[in-house]
């Protein structure tokens, strides 16, 4: 059974802006609470999926709410704990093992403080295997498990309890109270038996953060020469093949807030100008990248912006006018190339005229 | 005529201009105590232009002492640090993430109470009266006489900052104060880290405008005195006493805004080519492109607007290899003129390639006669290749740009850079710095969190741009020359439809300084 330990954070943190694909916000405070919580309480375990007794009581904890908000409103260190605990009285369920939304950005950091502090292991996986907007998305919803009993909690510490009959009307809810409590809670949500949890599951995804984090540390430096580096970590990973799309400069960025999500584009024009310009289209994550009309990569493909110099991965909301960037794409893992997975990720869920189109080795 | 001064970690660099015309320059060593050094460049310009003291209607001085003093840990009063934002970011208090030794030389006073904003305009939490009063009490106990006030959402509403510190001044009479709205923008923590950052340097900061003003007084210039700061517009010298802070990085934007000034290129790429590394920096508008990192300063985090800045490692005493494939980075720096080979050392350089092309007249170029020409080609060669490809990098577009060569090492350069249209190399270009702080414009900047919903979007930026004309005039700014040079619009995502974070910047000239009629008449 391994551990996670407080000099592996910065890693963690760094790999899963890397698969957030542009969302999840920045980590940096999440990272340095952590580091606080496993001074307390010791390094967290993280059990493998494979370990996790079939009768174990799982939940996932994350944060809901607009990143920006928590450039003001600051997390506070007890907040994953206090909403398990909140959890754990409003259901009366004792809570075995802890479980991740996303293995992006503050949300691969806030199931393992409540995992610290509760002493509990937190499972190395998580529900989306990358980030992506919103709850329907996640694999636990696509392979079944209702969403509640969930509970969520505040900055100022007000619970709220939720029981909906399916993820599309917990999101919708549980949207509501996060724009109601300041934008930004966080929640208990689609609590699962050890046994279902393990086929609902993108397994080894925060072991893998670390070690992607440690590639993109010790391999800092320009896109081209990161690339390998990159392809040696993915290459022994739930992911599939990891390509360099494109390298420019970000000559446009246009986005809209349409239903509450940041909806738009980023148009990136090649360094030598021989080559037709790059477009993302951008719900929260990158979505859909293509070079003129020929379509190159798709959701739930992970489509990845870094500086081009450091190979530092870039948050959507970040990404600005003038910026020197890499795309990279990389093939996303099995779980999502089901039909009844594409139903809920593919372009058409989030409104393109567009089907899946699987990366190219 | 004004004068303007650059004082930099290693050199004082002033210049004397009447209106466009530079009339004198110079370039001294850095001194001890900073405002002798002043003095005798002044004294120099005076003479060398035989122009008398009280035709001077400005000193605009370029500082790196604000900087340097964070950098070093040198010159910082102890802060008492309040933030006002509790219940939220419990366990995350201020300093947290500081280095050690400037946590240590600030002080660890540290308070936390409850109140701040959400961003919907929602109290975050009720202010405690006698929370704020047990704090102040504290303070006042423990002697401490600088206090930052940071509160949640304070760009949006101020009123717990202002509240907290009109308690503070009726208790400790005379107190020195940073308002965190004053001087950061949305991000709490980084906006704290500013506020503290500019508290713990306001007594060096009285001390040092002070000696600028008394050594002006003794030696009988009576004209206003203004300080730049890092987005190339300037300060008065009394709002320096409030906000040393805005000086960091303004040594680069004043070699920007300088070479701006000698070229009149609005849209170009500046290459800063120094001893050890060049610059490359880029105009926009006839201002510096900004950073879009957050950006460091001494180990501490900030969001201050810094100048987008590429440091190439090729410079005037940079190494070159046998075969001239490869030039940089390791450089011998300043003992150049006692290790490069045509002034006698052992050590080739880039000068040394540059002598023995024969493109400059430095040192005993018989001392580098017998240098291959293939070596001289491919050192040039690689010397170029190196400036075209960091440039290209920093380029707005593909297109090929004008390039602007300043500093000392900027015979390095020749023409044929692929990545520029015309390549220009200004006369007074090793001045450029104290040019820039010369020709600096007095700015105001304001940012809020506003829904469009409610009043719409006018109303929001008329809003915002009314807070930024206020900080500009408390700057020093003639309010009838007053301009908006950027607004800046962000949706928030996740929220309701349209709430957007507003930024505004607008620029005018300096208010006390009779030339700026002229001055503006010829932009128009």
């Amino acid at each position: 059974m391994n551990k996670i330990y407080e000099h592996q954070l910065e890693d963690l943190s760094l790999g899963s802006v890397f698969l957030a694909t542009g969302g999840g916000g920045d980590p940096y405070l999440p990272m340095l609470l952590t580091r606080q919580v496993l001074k307390e309480f010791g390094p967290v375990t993280l059990i493998k999926v494979d370990d996790i007794d079939d009768n174990a009581h799982v939940v996932p904890v994350g944060a809901v709410g607009a990143p920006t908000v928590s450039l003001e409103l600051l997390p506070s260190i007890e907040e994953a704990s206090a909403t398990l605990a909140a959890y754990e009285q409003a259901t009366g369920n004792q809570v075995d093992v802890v479980a991740s939304f996303e293995v992006g950005g503050g949300n691969s950091l806030l199931p393992i403080m409540a995992a610290a502090a509760k002493g509990v292991p937190v499972i190395d996986g998580d529900g989306m295997g990358r980030a992506l907007p919103e709850a329907q998305m996640m694999t636990y919803a696509i392979a079944g498990a209702k969403p509640t009993p969930a509970v969520a909690r505040d900055y100022a510490g007000n619970t709220a309890r939720f029981d909906t009959a399916d993820t599309s009307t917990y999101e919708r809810h549980i949207r509501s109270f996060a724009m109601a409590a300041g934008g930004m809670i966080t929640a208990a949500e689609h609590p699962m038996t050890g046994a279902f949890i393990k086929k609902a599951i993108i397994p080894g995804t925060l072991s893998f953060a670390i070690r992607l984090g440690e590639t993109l540390r010790k391999h800092r430096g320009n896109a081209e020469n990161l690339l390998p580096h990159l392809q040696d970590t993915f290459a022994n990973s739930v992911y599939g093949t990891c390509r360099l799309l494109y390298t420019g400069k970000v000559t446009d960025k246009a986005t809209s807030i349409i239903g509450g999500y940041d909806v738009g584009s980023v148009t990136i024009n090649a360094f030598d100008h021989q080559q037709v310009a790059m477009q993302i289209a951008i719900k929260n994550e990158y979505l859909i990248a293509r070079i003129g009309d020929e379509v190159v990569a798709t959701v739930p493909d992970l489509i990845v912006l870094c500086d081009y110099e450091t190979g530092t991965p870039i948050n959507a909301e970040r990404l600005k006018y003038g910026q020197r960037v890499a795309v990279f794409a990389v093939g996303c893992p099995q779980f999502y190339r089901s039909e009844a997975a594409l139903k809920a990720v593919s372009p058409r869920a989030f409104g393109f005229d567009l089907d899946y189109l699987p990366l190219q080795a | 005529m004004r004068i303007g001064i650059d004082v930099g970690g290693t050199h004082t660099d002033a210049v004397l201009l009447d209106g466009d015309c530079i009339l004198a320059t110079h370039k001294s060593l850095t001194t001890a105590d900073v405002e002798s050094g002043i003095m005798a460049a002044l004294s120099a310009l005076l003479q060398t232009s035989k122009v008398d003291k009280s035709q001077i209607q400005s000193i605009m001085i370029g500082t790196t002492q604000f900087t340097n003093a964070v950098v070093e840990r040198k010159e910082l009063a102890e802060v008492a640090i309040i933030r006002i934002a509790l219940p939220s970011g419990n366990g995350f208090p201020p300093l947290s993430d500081w280095p050690d030794d400037i946590a240590d030389a600030v002080g660890r006073h540290i308070y936390l109470c409850h109140g701040g904003y959400l961003y919907d305009g929602h109290p975050l939490a009720p202010l405690n009266d006698s929370e704020i009063d047990d704090i102040i009490t504290d303070i006042r106990a423990k002697g401490l006489t600088n206090v930052a006030i940071a509160s949640a959402f304070s760009s949006m509403n101020p009123e717990p900052e202002h509240y907290v510190a009109a308690k503070l001044q009726a208790a400790i009479p005379g107190v020195n104060l940073t308002l965190s709205h004053r001087i950061g923008s949305l991000g709490l923590l980084e906006r704290e880290n500013a506020a503290i950052l500019n508290t713990a340097l306001l007594p060096f900061a009285q001390r040092v405008v002070e000696a600028f003003h008394s050594a002006l007084r003794e030696h009988g210039f009576g004209c206003p005195m203004f300080i730049s700061q890092n987005d190339g517009t300037l300060m008065s010298a009394d709002f320096v006493k409030q906000y040393p802070a805005l000086t960091f990085a303004s040594g680069p934007t004043n070699s920007l805004r300088g070479a701006y000034k000698l070229t009149g290129l609005q849209d170009a790429i500046v290459v800063d080519i120094g001893g050890t590394t060049s610059d490359i920096g880029v105009l926009q508008n006839g201002f510096p492109r900004e950073s879009n990192l957050v950006v460091s300063v001494g180990g501490v985090r900030t969001n201050f607007r810094m100048p987008d800045i590429q440091a190439v490692g090729l410079g005037g005493g940079s190494l070159v290899s046998e075969d001239g494939n490869r030039v940089g980075p390791q450089s011998v720096g300043h003992r150049l003129v006692q290790e490069g080979l045509v002034f006698g050392g052992s050590t080739l350089t880039a000068t040394d390639i540059v002598v023995a092309a024969g493109l400059a007249g430095v040192g005993d170029p018989t001392l580098v006669s017998h240098l291959s020409p293939a070596l001289i080609e491919n050192a040039r060669a690689s010397m170029q290749t190196l400036i075209d490809q960091n440039i290209d990098m920093m380029k707005p577009n593909a297109e090929p740009v004008p390039v602007i060569l300043v500093g000392g090492g900027a015979i390095l350069i020749q023409d044929g850079l692929q990545a520029a249209s015309t390549l220009v190399r200004p006369e007074h270009a090793g001045v450029a710095n104290a040019i820039g702080a010369a020709i600096a414009q007095v700015g105001g900047e304001a940012e809020a969190l506003k829904s469009y919903s409610s009043n719409g979007r006018q109303q929001a930026i008329d809003d915002v741009t009314g807070e930024a004309r206020q900080r500009a005039i408390a700057a020093g700014a003639d309010a009838a020359t007053i301009r908006v040079a950027d607004i800046e619009e962000t949706e928030v995502p996740y929220m309701e439809q349209g709430v957007y974070r507003l930024r505004v910047k607008v620029i005018g000239e300096v208010a006390t300084l009779p030339g700026s009629q002229s001055l503006r008449e010829q932009r128009a």
